[in-house]
């Protein structure tokens, strides 16, 4: 039925449209247009619908290599692509993906990037300056945060969900409350506390509140070298493959 | 000491033992002719044997480290962890509802595809996408971008009833993370980072939703209109130079995506081949071999396509 429209859709000349048999007495056939012939999609043979080495965690794209430092934890579902460095100390957890094609983004030293993340880079910054997205130390970028070509200095608590647009500064001992966003070229002043869509002025903190800043990022690195023990070095999927083989009576 | 001084050979106490060294050495002497012969003749079997030699030792540690790993898993008991293959599917059908992705589109292979999908030609799916259509159709056009970490899903009921297909055109720009719920967004959309559209939105042409608005359901969203807040609202028009720059960056993200999907299908021969090439390249120094006079090349694996590193500013 489907296929019997299109085809007359395209025989007929556009003046000379026949209404589809059904359609012309009912209300809604002049009120709705047509709806769009599917794409013709041309599928490859090659595609593999499963990849058992899944998703690489580091994928360099030409000379730009991610580059881990040795005693960073990254999660193993974390993408970083092209020009990432993960400093010392820091932390990338689950399902973030840091892609760094467009530019660079730096991840300083015992920092953390919390779940579901997505660090990346635009071209060009509004601001003019080099867009580079610098995470500094000490910061703590909290879960499901967006963050494009901004530059967070050190020692700041950016909340969850919170959206960072290009260009934007988050100077040091400032706190983001969660679900804010920051516009494009906005500068979140030294030592205070903004929230909201758009992100505005809350309050200014307290010198207490500064000094447990540098002190969550220092738990959360704790807690990553937990986690960090968990992993060996190498991969043993071998020994699973081998196993695998054994019981199904596959020789390679 | 008398008998080796009357030999003169050092190192020999009785006569017995100078003439056992003297064979020795004789032996010696004369292997080491005939093995200097069998150098030159057959040199590569000496070096065979060394070879051999080395190849066995590294065996031996091989055999040992796998030996302390099973130790090492034995003495970890209850708690250890035994590595699976992975399991994550990027493509999977539900059933009878197979997803289609055309050849040309970029599919991560960390993203999820799964049921009624249909992904046009040049569109990309990028890393941790989940597009479900499980209980209705998606279908992406062509040229499409589908940034990190999003969510493409189709409602099977809500609250007003109708069931919807996701529909989401050509050359539109979904930001990271964003969720598309039971949506028609029309050709050349921008969706922003962390936006929310929820069921029955309609995106119309040129339109733009900023970062992190969340759209209510059946908002009807103006053709050249920015919306955004939570929720969301009219803004601004959006100007010419923006909407041709929505294009723009559908164009330069589709060819973005092909740096992507060559360097994601390599296999591990190409990988390997690669750190190799870059390790090499890192040592290079543009300046010192101009000041050589040397011109070296960038060996060609390691280049990036001109129209990713300087995309065309509108």
């Amino acid at each position: 039925m489907a296929t019997l429209a299109r085809i007359s859709r395209r025989i007929l000349p556009r003046t000379f449209s026949i209404p589809l048999p059904g359609r012309a007495f009912s209300a809604e056939a002049a009120a709705l247009p047509p709806p769009p012939p599917p794409p013709i999609i041309k599928e490859s043979a090659d595609r593999v619908k499963w990849d058992y080495r899944g998703q690489r965690k580091l994928i360099p794209l030409g000379q730009w290599a991610p580059k881990i430092a040795v005693d960073a934890y990254v999660a193993p579902n974390v993408v970083l692509a092209g020009q990432v460095v993960v400093y010392d100390g820091a932390s990338v957890w689950n399902g973030a993906v840091l892609r760094g094609d467009l530019n660079k983004i730096s991840v300083g030293f015992c920092s953390n990037v919390q779940e579901r993340c997505v660090v990346h880079a635009a071209w060009s910054s509004p601001t003019g300056l080099p867009a580079e997205t610098l995470i500094e130390r000490f910061v703590t970028v909290g879960a499901y945060s967006l963050l494009r070509s901004c530059t967070i200095e050190p020692e700041c608590i950016i909340g969850q969900h919170s959206i960072l647009m290009e260009g934007s500064l988050v100077e040091t001992h400032s706190i983001l409350e969660a679900g804010s966003v920051v516009p494009p070229g906005r500068r979140i002043p030294s030592g205070e506390l903004w929230a909201g869509n758009p992100a505005k002025f809350v309050r200014t903190l307290t010198h207490e509140e500064t000094l447990e800043i540098p002190k969550l990022a220092v738990a959360i690195n704790d807690l990553s070298k937990s986690y960090y023990s968990e992993f060996l070095p190498y991969s043993t999927v071998y020994l699973e493959v081998e196993k695998m083989k054994s019981s199904l009576g596959i020789s390679i | 000491m008398q008998s080796s001084q009357k030999q003169g050979i050092p190192g020999a106490r009785t006569r017995a033992e100078a003439g056992i060294l003297i064979k020795e050495r004789k032996e010696n002497r004369q292997g080491g002719v005939e093995k200097k012969k069998k150098k030159k003749k057959k040199k590569r079997k000496k070096m065979g044997t060394l070879g051999r030699a080395i190849y066995t030792v590294g065996f031996w540690v091989r055999e040992t480290g796998q030996a302390l790993d099973r130790l090492g898993s034995r003495l970890q008991g209850h708690y250890r962890f035994q590595e699976q293959l992975s399991r994550h599917r990027t493509l999977m059908n539900v059933f009878d509802k197979v997803p289609m992705v055309d050849r040309e589109a970029f599919v991560a292979p960390s993203a999820s595809i799964i049921g009624d999908v249909h992904v046009g030609r040049s569109s990309s799916i990028w890393y941790g996408c989940v597009l479900r259509g499980d209980v209705n159709s998606i279908s992406i056009g062509i040229g499409t971008n589908i940034q990190d970490n999003s969510l493409v899903h189709v409602a099977k009921s809500n609250l007003s009833g109708k069931v919807l297909p996701t529909l989401i055109g050509d050359n539109v720009t979904v930001g990271h993370s964003a969720v598309l719920h039971g949506c028609t967004v029309e050709d050349e959309t921008f969706v922003g980072m962390g936006a929310t559209l929820l069921d029955g939105v309609v995106l119309e042409k040129h339109a733009m939703v900023a970062a992190g608005a969340l759209v209510r359901q059946n908002t009807r969203i103006p053709s050249g209109e920015v919306w955004g807040g939570n929720p969301a609202k009219f803004l601004r028009k959006l100007t010419d130079d923006e909407i041709a720059f929505i294009s723009q960056s559908a164009i330069n993200y589709s060819n973005l995506a092909q740096a992507h999907a060559a360097e994601n299908a390599k296999d591990l021969d190409g990988v390997e081949f690669e750190k190799v090439l870059r390790k090499k390249f890192a040592k290079q120094d543009e300046e010192y071999d101009s000041m050589l006079g040397v011109v070296r090349d960038t060996p060609p694996e390691l280049t990036l396509p001109d129209d990713i590193k300087s995309p065309k500013a509108v």
